[in-house]
């Protein structure tokens, strides 16, 4: 299970949310230091959000996302904001491993099946959910600040055989709290897909890392081998050092 | 005609019109060798090496370095024992065809084709996956651990032969590093393979001083 440390930007800086909330921020200064720092400590993957493009679509922290890509010497998966084909074009371009697209999917998807099958395997899905009553996992939009009314069933439906890359699953509820990460929703999600799941949301500890990467569940239906998660995204427990960057690259390769 | 070994010239990173190729520089010149990304022959002429990247598809990038120009002064500092890294499809064009596309040639210099990657593998190869050495000391290897991890993005290798320094493995065993005198050669990506990757092409930058002269 790959472990992808996360940088999210605001204003140009790297900061923390909890549960998606702008109201509840903490700064962690220069992004491309932090960036850095990360890879220097072991990251194999970075994971670089886009917060204020998330949430309204204008790309503000582009260049920054650009200069991260060109100067990180692993592979850098990007989202937020990215809304068109020219999004997708100026990332890849610029040596973006992967792009993630959440509102493009969630009120396009169509569209977002025509980006995958032009770029194949370097375009995602950003699936942000949160719980509803009856136990469905509903996705949001626009930095989680609008619900779709549509399910993470639903979009995985529509967009099954669309070359995606993957499937990012955060769980906004977690996001930013430490308390663990949602492994019945994800569970759930490995049960609806053929795609490479990647888990985002709530990581604390190496436990919570060590569950994650004993989550098994059986294939869809349609057969196939015992599903696991490819990777989880890890965000403040990196940065705020409660867990050590290879004590968490340890933690993900638990065998099973 | 240039003299033979490493000219006096940074360390040329070819570009010829395959897109953004900023990164082989922009690491090369974190490790604090003198490297330019370059279109001039000239310049090809004078380096005291020669990295040629490649991305997409083997035809696309043959076709592209043909039409740039750069085909020639390549293949001629290579002749000169310039030291010569290709990487990723940069490497597979050292080899004479591939069977992504057939009927355009490669430089030929390496021995063996390069072959759509086999098994029941979900393809492109798109991960970090650590090598498995071949065969005795490698320059290009140098330094590095038992089993260090570097990152692929890949559907093609060239064929394993004698020539061939590490392996991954990825439904068995795929060509991952070749090295023959002065042409070296890595399918994963040297530049976004962290500190591994960066050894690897410190590896490189060290055969480029060698028999530079003194500045």
């Amino acid at each position: 299970m790959d472990l992808l440390a996360a940088i999210d930007l605001r204003g140009g800086a790297a900061v923390r949310l909890v549960q998606g909330d702008f109201g509840r921020e903490q700064g962690y200064g220069d992004p491309v230091a932090l960036a850095s720092r990360l890879v220097d400590a072991g990251a194999r993957w970075l994971h670089v959000v886009d917060l204020d493009a998330a949430r309204t679509g204008e790309p503000v922290n582009r260049a920054v996302v650009l200069d991260i890509a060109a100067r990180a010497t692993v592979p850098v998966q990007s989202g937020g904001g990215v809304r068109s084909a020219a999004d997708v074009d100026e990332l890849l371009g610029a040596g973006v491993a992967r792009v993630v697209l959440g509102t493009a999917a969630l009120e396009d998807p169509d569209l977002a099946g025509e980006l995958a099958t032009g770029h194949p395997d370097r375009v995602a899905l950003g699936l942000d959910y949160r719980r509803r009553d009856d136990g469905s996992l509903e996705a949001a939009a626009r930095g989680w600040t609008t619900g779709s009314g549509r399910t993470v069933a639903e979009l995985l439906d529509h967009l099954a055989g669309a070359p995606l890359g993957a499937v990012v699953v955060t769980a906004i509820e977690r996001d930013g709290t430490l308390a663990g990460p949602d492994l019945d929703g994800l569970a759930g999600v490995l049960g609806l897909t053929a795609l490479p799941v990647v888990a985002s949301g709530g990581v604390g500890s190496a436990d919570d890392l060590r569950a994650l990467a004993g989550l098994r569940v059986a294939a869809p239906p349609a057969g196939g081998p015992v599903r696991r998660l490819a990777g989880v995204v890890v965000g403040k427990a990196l940065v705020d050092g409660r867990v050590g960057v290879e004590e968490a690259i340890a933690a993900c390769a638990t065998p099973g | 005609m240039s003299a033979p070994g490493p000219g006096p010239g940074p360390i040329a990173v070819l570009d010829y019109g395959i897109g953004n190729l900023r990164s082989a520089e922009k690491a090369l010149q974190h490790l604090g060798a003198r490297a330019r990304l370059t279109s001039e022959p000239a310049e090809v002429d004078d380096a005291a090496g020669v990295v040629l990247p490649g991305v997409g598809a083997f035809g696309r990038c043959a076709e592209a370095l043909a039409t740039s120009g750069l085909r020639a002064p390549a293949l001629a500092a290579i002749g000169r024992g310039v030291p010569f890294l290709g990487v990723c499809v940069g490497f597979q064009l050292l080899h004479a065809s591939s069977e992504e596309s057939p009927g355009t040639p490669g430089l030929g210099v390496l021995d063996g084709a390069v072959r759509r990657v086999g098994g029941a593998v979900k393809l492109p190869q798109m991960q970090w996956n650590p090598l498995v050495r071949r065969g005795p000391d490698s320059g290009l290897l140098a330094g590095l651990g038992p089993s260090p991890w570097v990152y692929f993005v890949h559907s093609y290798a060239p064929e394993i032969t004698a020539d061939t320094v590490a392996t991954c493995d990825y439904g068995g065993p795929v060509a991952a590093a070749s090295e023959r005198g002065n042409v070296w050669g890595t399918q994963f990506h040297p530049e976004k393979s962290s500190a591994t990757g960066l050894a690897v092409l410190a590896n490189f930058v060290a055969r480029c001083a060698d028999g530079a002269p003194p500045s």
